[in-house]
């Protein structure tokens, strides 16, 4: 009685509205946006006096001006040596694919598999005997050991350069400094806005695929080496140099053997990065499945499904085999004594030895370099032909009760009206309603590059494109957190779900971003509702990770003061775990809106429309200009959507350390 | 309070003042932060750490410290954390570059060494045992004791043949094989003091080695530095926040307080007279009859005094109090075979009543 006496006594502060917070300021943001929308709908779009017309001219005639010196009988020193490179890049492919073809399928596959047999134990060396098998099977050989060659070039060039600069910046606070940021916003750039301005500089062709691949796959391969190098115990390293060793011998004795496992962990992301990217590049001359892929989306779907599903069993194959190399190669662990490492020498040698009769059986029995002999292909064909027969058939129950309603609803209560509402609303209302809802999430200098972004967009004249596919990564970025938070909620509370999701996330998460879009394509054929529901299998997976990670990490102390106190399950997640793990949430809905981006505009390539198809008709018939500037907007557009919901600065250290 | 058995007893070595001192250490600064150097030699180098940072923004680690450190001598720095006893002794091989002053080790001016002489200097004339072992974890124990004669370039059955010798005086030899995360802390720490010893330095630097153990454990170890100093006779720095382990092997103690030395002198003289109130502290709990030697209380004998029992007049009080019980008479301090002073009933009595104060 008498606390409650003092407590009245006491001028109690007047509870706080949700409306006065910052959720409540975004929210008025948007609703002015909608008050705008309503009043002046269609009256005031981008200016074409506000555009850079002759922009696409230049960039074609630059273009043109580029290969004509490139080609002409005595380039300049500076073209001589830029020529060089792309040839080595392309006789590197081939090089590496003769190598292949010389060895057989019967070498090939022998080869493949022993190395991960000697290196990452029976299991990994099943699956990917597996694989191999089901390549022949498919009758895809060929395009498998195509996208083999272009794949490990792209590889072994990424490692070359992404793990001596992930040493440095792991051995060096200042060179860290410089190149983190650079990682930062490599990551950010959707892999698709890459291939124009690389088929710019190298035209068509196995080179400029290997090249669009490096850049995608260096930036993991100096992250995670860098990250090793860190890694490895301080002491460790403090006691080596009390020692008396040199920079070199700390670096070879302690840091990078202790180092390996994430070295080689690093050498599984950048080979998983450089498959997603390969796929794509089938775009722009890259030969092998992802050329199957794309020509078959328009030619021959059950290829292209077929070809998908080759894909995926690489990808997961190489995962589980460069993991499970990964994980045989810790040293700290390994305890090798020299018994031990004289088995595992004799044991190199018996693998060698079954290699070399691989091959040469291969050669005497004239294995050829494909596996021709029977393939179950026209088999698989003829039913895969049959399914999509019957999901695209307007008669069925599927299509008539699922698919159907799903993709019509996403359109009409979506895409459509959120494409309108962007596209016919003013575009100053729509410019500052974004660029202030970026200074409130995020703050000033987060505006200001949002501002600058969105002028650009407009700028070079893609504006109205821009928001078209600013509303098809909103609408699936909705679906993607939705979905991420409640399967995230749900798989920290109950460790039941989180068994069950952990292995789908892990396939998922390993699979290029193109095949998400194959399977969708054919189920929903409407508009934009492949690139959305891709889009959304693509990213859920890491939202309901960093959901899941934010819930479990809140610190077990809050939990159990908060349990002492009597408060249920609910409500401990309500009031303890949820607001706890705001840090986390908000990098989810970030990260998913990049992640969605990326495959919102490869979806281009399926109908999907704006920014996206840009880049796919200039792709696909030389529109160079149009291309490049649809890249540019890409950019620019992923550059505005990560400024804006990048918080305020804390998430990110946090989670970077 | 955990007993402190005898702590003064003479371990059998000696330590040799004669020549020149091994290490000598003179106006040692180490100021963290971007402008440490321009604070040294000013007034505002004697600030309370907080206002320095809140000043400079700069921390200052250690404040001119000096000392001589002689050889086959146990050397103890002791402090609580963040006294900058770490960062001494790191300062010593440059591992943390200090700021100011001057560090010798064997006749050689070590803030002056070119990179190559730095190594020389930590290859062949100092070696260093750790808090966290710092063992390499890709390493079998016999690998990792060769490490040091590795990064030496000795060749590869040489520098095993010493390591295997090497795990035999620290009693490991049964381990050569085993991986150090199959081995106990006492165990690692084992492997850790054979590393160091295997390059046979002239200074042994120990920063902490035993916080991480446990007291049982702890005291073995320490029972191990002091057989292993018996044997090798080899010239030590000790860093420790446990006072009775520092009472217990050290020769000389300095205690360090905030970067400074508050006091340097032998366990006697620390738990004898104390220099301040911070050390009185300290010292408070130790039994002074297991510190104190007969030659701290003793007094000159007077005639007739000098037939009475007699005492090495290193031993500790408490050994004299059997002796004065048994009999009436004083007891005979004795160095060298001569009589150099008596202890009498209530020289001995004082002395442990001082503990109760």
């Amino acid at each position: 009685m008498a606390v409650a006496q003092a407590a009245g006594r006491l001028a109690a502060p007047a509870p706080r509205g949700w409306w006065r917070g910052r959720a409540g300021v975004v929210a008025a943001v948007v609703l002015a946006m909608l008050v705008a929308y309503v009043v002046w709908k269609n009256s005031l779009t981008w200016p074409a006096s506000l555009v850079w017309n002759s922009l696409a001219g230049y960039l074609d005639r630059f273009q043109a001006w580029l290969s004509n010196n490139r080609n002409v009988a005595h380039p300049n020193f500076a073209f001589s040596v830029f020529n060089g490179f792309a040839n080595f890049l392309d006789h590197l492919v081939s090089w590496l694919l003769s190598f292949f073809n010389r060895l057989t399928w019967a070498g090939t596959t022998a080869l493949g598999t022993l190395i991960v047999l000697r290196f990452g134990g029976v299991r990994a060396a099943f699956v990917v005997l597996a694989a191999f098998a089901s390549f022949a099977a498919m009758g895809l050989w060929t395009e498998s050991v195509q996208t083999f060659a272009l794949m490990f070039s792209a590889v072994g060039l990424s490692l070359f350069v992404g793990i001596p600069l992930g040493v440095w910046a792991g051995r060096s606070q200042r060179f860290s400094r410089v190149i983190t940021p650079i990682l930062d916003a490599a990551q950010i750039v959707p892999a698709f806005a890459y291939l124009m301005p690389v088929v710019i500089l190298f035209s068509v062709g196995p080179g400029a695929a290997v090249v669009t691949t490096m850049i995608y796959a260096v930036p993991p391969a100096i992250r995670i080496t860098a990250l090793g190098i860190r890694g490895v115990p301080p002491n460790t390293v403090e006691a080596a140099t009390a020692l008396g060793s040199t920079r070199w011998q700390v670096l070879s004795k302690v840091q990078l053997p202790l180092a390996r496992r994430m070295v080689l962990l690093s050498v599984n992301q950048t080979i998983l990065f450089a498959l997603s990217m390969v796929v794509i590049a089938g775009l722009i001359g890259g030969q092998g499945l992802g050329d199957s892929v794309t020509n078959g989306l328009y030619t021959n779907p059950a290829l292209a499904v077929l070809a998908g599903a080759a894909i995926v069993i690489m990808a997961i194959a190489l995962d589980r085999a460069t993991e499970a190399m990964a994980e045989h190669s810790d040293p700290a662990r390994r305890h090798l004594t020299e018994g031990k490492k004289l088995r595992l020498r004799l044991f190199t040698a018996a693998c060698a030895a079954a290699v070399g009769l691989a091959v040469g059986l291969g050669h005497a029995f004239h294995a050829g370099t494909d596996w021709t002999a029977r393939t179950a292909q026209d088999w698989l064909l003829q039913h895969v032909q049959r399914a999509l027969d019957y999901i695209q058939n307007p008669s069925t129950f599927l299509f008539r009760n699922i698919t159907n309603p799903i993709g019509n609803f996403v359109v009409q209560h979506g895409i459509q009206p959120l494409r309108t509402f962007f596209i016919e609303t003013p575009w100053p209302a729509t410019m500052f309603g974004l660029v202030l809802i970026a200074f409130l999430l995020s703050g000033r200098r987060p505006a200001i590059v949002t501002f600058v972004m969105l002028a650009v967009v407009g700028l070079i004249g893609e504006w109205t494109n821009a928001m078209d596919t600013l509303s098809q990564v909103l609408v699936a970025t909705a679906l993607t957190v939705i979905i991420g938070f409640v399967l995230g909620v749900w798989a920290a509370e109950s460790s039941t779900v989180a068994r069950i999701l952990r292995p789908i996330n892990d396939i998922l998460q390993t699979l290029p971003q193109l095949v998400y879009i194959i399977p969708v394509v054919y189920l929903m054929p409407v508009s934009g509702v492949p690139g959305v529901i891709a889009s959304v299998l693509y990213a859920a997976p890491v939202v309901i990770r960093l959901v899941q990670r934010g819930i479990e990490n809140v610190s077990h102390d809050a939990i159990e003061a908060a349990e002492s106190f009597g408060a249920t399950r609910l409500q401990v997640l309500a009031k303890v775990k949820i607001p706890m793990a705001r840090d986390a949430i908000m990098l989810g809905v970030n990260q998913g809106l990049i992640m969605v981006l990326a495959v919102v505009v490869i979806a281009g390539l399926v109908g999907s429309g704006a920014l996206g198809y840009e880049v796919a008709t200039g792709l696909q018939r030389n529109a160079f200009g149009v291309g490049v500037i649809a890249s540019v907007a890409i950019l620019a557009l992923g550059i505005a959507l990560d400024r804006t919901t990048q918080g305020r600065g804390r998430v990110r250290r946090e989670l970077a350390e | 309070m955990t007993a402190v058995a005898d702590i003064a007893e003479p371990i059998g070595h000696h330590v040799d003042r004669n020549g020149d001192p091994l290490i000598r250490v003179a106006g040692v600064w180490k100021i963290f932060g971007r402008h440490g150097n321009r604070v040294v030699g000013t007034p505002d180098a004697d600030l309370p750490r907080a206002e320095l940072r809140a000043k400079h923004g700069c921390v200052a680690a250690v404040r001119d410290v000096s000392f001589e450190v002689w050889p086959r001598e146990v050397f103890v720095v002791m402090g609580l954390s963040g006294s900058g006893k770490s960062t001494l002794v790191r300062t010593l091989i440059r591992l943390i570059e200090p700021t100011a002053g001057e560090i010798e080790i064997d006749g050689k001016d070590v803030t002056a060494l070119s990179g190559a002489d730095l190594l020389q200097l930590r290859r062949h004339t100092s070696s260093m045992v750790f808090q966290h072992f710092g063992l390499l974890a890709h390493r079998r124990v016999i690998d990792n004791v060769a490490f040091g004669l590795e990064v030496q370039g000795v060749p590869k059955t040489q520098r095993l043949a010493r390591a295997a010798d090497v795990l035999k005086l620290v009693g490991l030899e049964d381990c050569a094989d085993y991986f150090p995360d199959q081995l106990s802390g006492g165990m690692q720490q084992r492997v850790g003091l054979a590393r160091a010893f295997a390059v046979d330095p002239k200074v042994m630097l120990y920063d902490e080695p035993f916080s991480a153990l446990d007291p049982l454990i702890r005291r073995d170890m320490q029972d191990e530095v002091i057989r292993l100093q018996y044997e090798t006779g080899k010239t030590m720095v000790f860093i420790t926040h446990d006072l009775p382990e520092a009472l217990r092997l050290g020769d000389r103690i300095a205690i360090m307080r905030d970067g400074k030395i508050v006091q340097l002198g032998t366990p006697e003289e620390l738990v004898g007279s104390p220099a301040d109130e911070y050390v009185e502290n300290f010292v408070r709990d130790i039994p002074r009859s297991h510190v104190l030697t007969l030659r701290w209380i003793m007094r000159d004998p007077r005639p007739g005094e000098e037939d009475g029992p007699r005492l090495d007049v290193r031993s500790t009080v408490r050994r004299a109090v059997a002796l004065i019980a048994s009999g009436e008479r004083p007891v005979c301090a004795v160095e060298d075979g001569q009589v150099v002073g008596v202890v009498d009933r209530e020289a001995i009595l004082t002395a442990i009543a001082g503990e109760s104060d």
